[in-house]
């Protein structure tokens, strides 16, 4: 069967009106605060879990892959456009396209200490875990301290 | 005229001295504790906010058991004792109120009352990064404690609001009225034209368990309501410059 124009036409309108929505201001807005909520979450079952006698480490396990996936995805969640001057709700600050280097370095940051973390995880330790997982915290902190707005 | 500046009219003991250290504490903690949460000093933030969990923890055992114009019992009144109350500040001869009048005791309670709130919610209080939430943030899911970190932030304005409207009040009576609230909530001491019941003190060893009642309470919500008998965590928490 021949397909018809309209079925060709909508068959390609169907992604590119998606890729519009999720490219729009909203939509990548939207899109960076799950996953920094799904990372918030993580280091909260990360470090509820260090705080039990013995703890699970397949908690651990979980969080640290949650961690480690999410933070690569931060480099492409800040395209130009998407911070205040959007007009919409952001802590987002014009320091990340002022000195884009930086926020770069501080994404990397993440990235590292996120495989640092799984690597700490696969040893079996606490202390390392422990230890690892307060070199995420940190990563997170300096990233909040110079890119977004204080609360 | 309740009060009089005049050197010979006797002076009568009006606030104890736990009344004056803990209001005075209050006053200081407010500003460092708004400081230290917008600077992300966040374990100081903590342990400045269990001094204050301590102090309204106390206050509101001094409120029972404390000396006369420290009880609750003593300075709460309903509408009818306000309403005469307002009435006579407008005629020139009324009883003097020796302790809190009618409306000033519910704007004590009000103030604790948002006290109380306001350092529960920041034991559930979630830090962004995960790594410096308050005590019992591990009680509570991460949507939850979002909703009440968010409150905690309500808390603070509402805060801000009655003591401005405290601060209202004190310029009021200073200017309008003449009467000096500030020196006797830092001597103790207060002038009576007219002479007045003396209110009846408190022993300061009552102040002394309430003390120790309130501080203990305050390390035990600390530790996040550890039993004597709990094994102790896998790890230590990350040290405070984690970075
Ligand atoms: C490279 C910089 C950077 C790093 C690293 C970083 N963040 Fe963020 N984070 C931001 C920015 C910028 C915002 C504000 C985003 C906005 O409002 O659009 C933010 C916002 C958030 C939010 C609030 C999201 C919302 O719904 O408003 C949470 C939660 C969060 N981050 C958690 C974390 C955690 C946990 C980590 C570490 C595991 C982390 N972040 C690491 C830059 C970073
Ligand atoms: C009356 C006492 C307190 C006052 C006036 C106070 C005030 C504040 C303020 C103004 C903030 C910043 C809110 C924001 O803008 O996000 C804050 C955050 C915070 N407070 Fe308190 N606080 C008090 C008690 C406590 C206590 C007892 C704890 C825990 C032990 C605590 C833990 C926290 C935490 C973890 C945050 C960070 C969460 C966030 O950023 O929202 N606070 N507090």
């Amino acid at each position: 069967m021949k397909p018809s124009p309209l079925l060709i036409l909508a068959a390609l309108l169907v992604p590119v009106t998606s890729v519009a929505l999720a490219a729009s201001p909203a939509g990548i807005i939207k899109v960076r605060h799950q996953n920094f909520e799904g990372m918030g979450r993580a280091m909260k079952g990360l470090f509820d879990e260090l705080r039990k006698p013995a703890p699970n480490f397949a908690v651990f396990k979980a969080s640290a892959t949650v961690l480690a996936n999410s933070a690569p995805r931060i480099a492409n969640h800040f395209p130009k456009g998407s911070g205040p001057e959007s007009g919409l709700k952001t802590d987002a600050l014009p320091a990340i396209w002022q000195k884009p280097g930086e926020f770069t370095a501080a994404t990397n940051r993440l990235v590292g200490t996120t495989q640092a973390l799984q690597a700490a995880v696969a040893s079996g330790n606490v202390m390392q875990v422990s230890k690892a997982a307060g070199d995420v915290g940190g990563s997170c902190k300096n990233c909040h301290d110079t890119f977004r707005k204080p609360r | 005229m309740t009060a009089t500046t005049d050197r010979a009219a006797p002076t009568t003991r009006l606030w104890d001295l736990p009344v004056r250290l803990v209001h005075w504490s209050f006053a200081l903690l407010v500003p460092l504790l708004w400081w230290t949460a917008e600077s992300g000093k966040l374990d100081l933030h903590k342990n400045l906010g269990l001094v204050m969990l301590a102090l309204v923890a106390f206050r509101l055992l001094w409120g029972v058991v404390g000396s006369d114009t420290a009880r609750f019992a003593r300075f709460l009144e309903g509408p009818a004792a306000i309403r005469n109350y307002l009435a006579g500040l407008r005629s020139s001869d009324h009883a003097p109120v020796v302790g809190h009048n009618p409306l000033g005791g519910w704007s004590v309670i009000g103030l604790l009352t948002l006290l109380a709130l306001q350092v529960s919610l920041g034991l559930f209080a979630q830090d962004t990064d995960g790594v410096k939430s308050g005590p019992l943030n591990y009680l509570v899911t991460w949507d939850t404690a979002k909703a009440l970190s968010e409150a905690h932030e309500v808390g603070f304005n509402l805060i801000l609001a009655l003591v401005a409207l405290h601060l209202a009040a004190i310029f009021y009576y200073r200017v309008m009225r003449r009467e000096d609230l500030i020196s006797p909530m830092v001597t103790g001491q207060r002038r009576f034209a007219v002479p007045v019941a003396a209110p009846r003190m408190a022993p300061l060893w009552r102040a002394a368990v309430c003390a120790m009642l309130a501080g203990g309470l305050a390390v035990w919500l600390s530790t996040g309501l550890a039993l004597p008998w709990d094994k102790p965590p896998a790890a230590p928490p990350p040290p405070a410059d984690y970075m």
